[in-house]
């Protein structure tokens, strides 16, 4: 069950919600804890046990971490957390089918990065309740954000409040509005934008790439951009709301990565909480920048090889990982000398390569990824009936999701909201997307295709 | 103007229980239909998904059996079919979809797109998600300004020799099979008053590949073969026949051959030639 689902909009989090706020302020990291365990087990009912088993084996390091301040205790947990990691998502490849329990990779990820920050005394006391709230809290248990610890320490809702029965409500009241608004924002992202533009991906797919045409190619490449950039920016922002409805700050996980004037910056917008931990857990514990061009160079591949090999093992995330590696590291060290071409050639890096790079993402079998390619490119002609017409006939089904990605790209928008979002008009636009998204998601609710109807 | 504390929570909690005691109060009558799987669908998704079809708070609710069963088998229909004789099948070559028709879901919208042979020829009146009921009850041809009609509105002034059909799929977790034989049998008789001269021709439901099939609790060949086996006695081989369009694109386990496939139910584009071919090798004369 995800956050777009109906059930969870309007059963689970608005009971949930009731629950916690109900319960005295002291309770409700306890109430977010069962709260979570219960969200968990909806959706993962087998697995739940990896997930104990390596919280409570994460608790018992790191009170040793705490007590020893000793670096091979933390090599030992990091090096356990990463091969529960590495067995089951390469499972496949030694033979074995394992199921990855849901969020594995998110909470492991939280997990390293919690015995880290306490060995480097960023983390005073090593709180039970704390620790598990923030391996496992619901709202970021299935696919981040990666919240630092931080995140959870400081949460007022968790305070006994001061002031009348009245004054405390109309606090929790705005803080839930508050949360809301992102939430509906990012609901709409995700179910207008980004399902729908999954659709015209798909149906590329059922075409088979061998009969695009070659306008229709750059279009499913642009579309699929669209489609993952919402969606996932939709899926976090519904995230982050949901954790400021509780009372946690906002979370940025992604800020405007289209604007970037490089690709290395893009990776600094973009899914920026793994990019951060990836820079605070990797690149700068190997040295950062500091060591030479050399030795940046090799850094820099390192963090790019282990992201490929996150996403996964086909050979297209490798592909997909080290052409981004070889731009980054060209940027920085050969168009860098001129700051005028960088800006130039960034932005074009940024809206050209980018697509081109989600497109190596998406397509895991190389010989289909070769397919779509020389489609886009027809230096070599592998066309098999091949309608001309058909982007018209595409731009004709989906010129409304794709103009509205094109809008919700736009970053004054962003700005726009900031400085807006208590006027009456945005909040009644605000409610209108609401019920357009819902309207849409009852649409295909109980249909297991989302939207794919034949 | 700026409002503080919490507008946005309270409209949509209040639009929220306001929808969901309409939908529970009108749940015997305007929703009948539509109250299904609770678990899946829950009570505030029941007005927006009866929206999409027309069917509001206020709309009056008629008796499904009013249209049903008024199956125009009348005498002079039997009379002119049984003065027909039984016609066997033979190949034709492409001019023979010069005045044809051919109706149907996304795979027939495959058909236009991608078989040349055919879509420079005949005429297609083929969309996404098409059912039998949307061919019996739904404006849904679009007009060259841009309104939809009806399938009787779109025929009025043409005059179409063969009439393909191929439907069915996305029936397959509405109604059962015999409510859906009852439906498709209505549509041919439609058809057949509104263009006396056409021969029509059953497509049958073309299958899904074996992932497919192996892995879809809805959407598999034991499901279609149901259907299947349900419309095929439509045909009067007269002026309705049945063309198992599976025997030219299955494997030999009667699954979609899994290569010509992306998604496992549409032919790729590159792939339509076996049931052009089959079509080719059916004509009647």
């Amino acid at each position: 069950m995800t956050f777009s689902d109906l059930n969870f909009i309007f059963r689970l989090l608005p009971i949930f919600l009731i629950i916690y706020y109900i319960m005295p302020a002291s309770l409700r990291k306890w109430a977010l804890l069962l709260g979570s365990l219960g969200f968990y087990y909806l959706n993962e009912p087998r697995l739940i046990l990896v997930l104990v088993v390596m919280t409570v084996i994460n608790l018992l390091f790191a009170k040793l971490i705490k007590r020893t301040t000793s670096k091979a205790v933390l090599a030992v947990i990091v090096v356990l957390n990463v091969s529960v990691l590495g067995l089951f998502k390469f499972s496949k490849l030694a033979g074995l089918s394992l199921i990855i329990p849901l969020g594995l990779s998110y909470y492991i990820f939280k997990m390293i990065s919690y015995q880290v920050d306490l060995y480097r005394g960023k983390i005073e006391e090593v709180s039970f309740i704390k620790a598990t709230d923030y391996f496992l809290m619901f709202p970021q248990i299935i696919s981040g954000p990666i919240a630092k610890f931080s995140y959870v320490e400081n949460n007022p809702m968790w305070l006994k409040a001061e002031g009348a029965k009245k004054e405390r409500l109309f606090k929790i009241l705005t803080q839930i509005e508050e949360g809301l608004k992102l939430m509906a924002c990012g609901l709409f992202m995700k179910a207008i934008i980004a399902d729908h533009l999954a659709v015209l991906w798909s149906d590329i797919k059922v075409i088979g790439y061998e009969s695009i045409s070659t306008p229709l190619a750059w279009l499913g490449a642009y579309a699929y951009s669209l489609n993952l950039y919402f969606d996932f920016w939709g899926y976090s922002l519904m995230a982050a709301g949901i954790g400021v409805m509780l009372g946690f700050p906002f979370i940025r996980n992604f800020n405007q990565p289209y604007l970037s004037s490089s690709i290395s910056e893009f990776y600094r917008r973009w899914h920026s909480t793994l990019g951060e931990w990836f820079k605070d857990y990797v690149y700068f514990p190997l040295g950062g920048s500091r060591k030479g061009k050399g030795r940046t160079a090799i850094n820099i591949f390192i963090v790019w090889l282990l992201t490929g090999i996150w996403h996964g093992y086909t050979a297209n995330f490798f592909v997909w990982a080290m052409s981004i590696c070889v731009i980054i590291l060209f940027e920085k060290f050969v168009l860098s000398r001129s700051p005028k071409l960088l800006a130039i050639i960034g932005h074009i890096n940024v809206l050209v390569i980018i697509p081109i790079t989600w497109v190596v993402f998406a397509i895991h079998s190389l010989s289909s990824l070769r397919v779509y390619l020389l489609r886009m490119f027809p230096v070599i002609d592998v066309s098999v009936a091949v309608n001309k017409n058909d982007i018209y006939y595409y731009l004709s089904d989906y010129w409304l999701y794709l103009l509205l990605g094109i809008v919700f790209t736009i970053p004054a928008l962003t700005g726009f909201y900031k400085k807006h979002k208590d006027n009456i008009l945005v909040v009644l636009c605000i409610f209108v997307m609401f019920f357009i998204s819902i309207f849409s998601l009852s649409n295909s609710a109980g249909n297991p295709f989302m939207y794919l109807r034949f | 103007m700026k409002v503080k504390g919490f507008l946005l929570l309270s409209l949509i909690t209040i639009t929220s229980i306001g929808i969901s005691i309409t939908s529970f109060c009108l749940r015997n009558s305007v929703y009948k239909d539509y109250y299904s799987n609770f678990a899946k669908v829950p009570m505030e998704a029941v007005p927006f998904k009866a929206m999409t079809d027309g069917v509001f708070p206020w709309t009056k609710v008629s008796l499904p059996e009013n249209k049903e069963e008024k199956t125009a088998s009348s005498a002079v229909t039997v009379a002119q079919q049984e003065a027909r004789e039984i016609k066997e099948f033979k190949t034709v070559d492409d001019s023979y979809f010069d005045d044809a028709l051919f109706i149907g879901d996304s795979r027939m919208v495959g058909l236009s797109q991608y078989c040349a042979a055919i879509d420079s020829r005949a005429t297609f009146f083929a969309k996404k998600s098409l059912t039998i009921f949307d061919i019996r009850n739904k404006e849904w041809i679009e007009a060259e300004d841009g309104t939809e009609m009806s399938i009787a509105k779109a025929l009025e002034g043409k005059h179409f020799k063969k009439i393909y059909l191929m439907v069915g799929i996305n029936e397959l977790g509405t109604g059962d099979e015999e409510r859906f034989r009852k439906v498709y049998a209505q549509v041919i008789e439609g058809l057949k008053y509104l263009q006396p001269d056409a021969t029509i021709f059953i497509n049958s439901i073309m299958h899904v590949s074996e992932e497919k099939n192996n892995t879809d609790e809805l959407y598999n060949n034991t499901n279609i073969n149901i259907r299947n086996e349900a419309i095929k006695g439509l045909a009067d081989n007269r002026t309705v026949f049945y063309l198992d369009i599976n025997e030219a694109v299955d494997d030999e386990n009667g699954n979609l051959r899994a290569e010509t496939t992306g998604d496992g139910v549409h032919l790729k584009g590159a792939c339509y030639e076996p049931w052009h071919q089959y079509l080719l090798e059916h004509g009647v004369e």
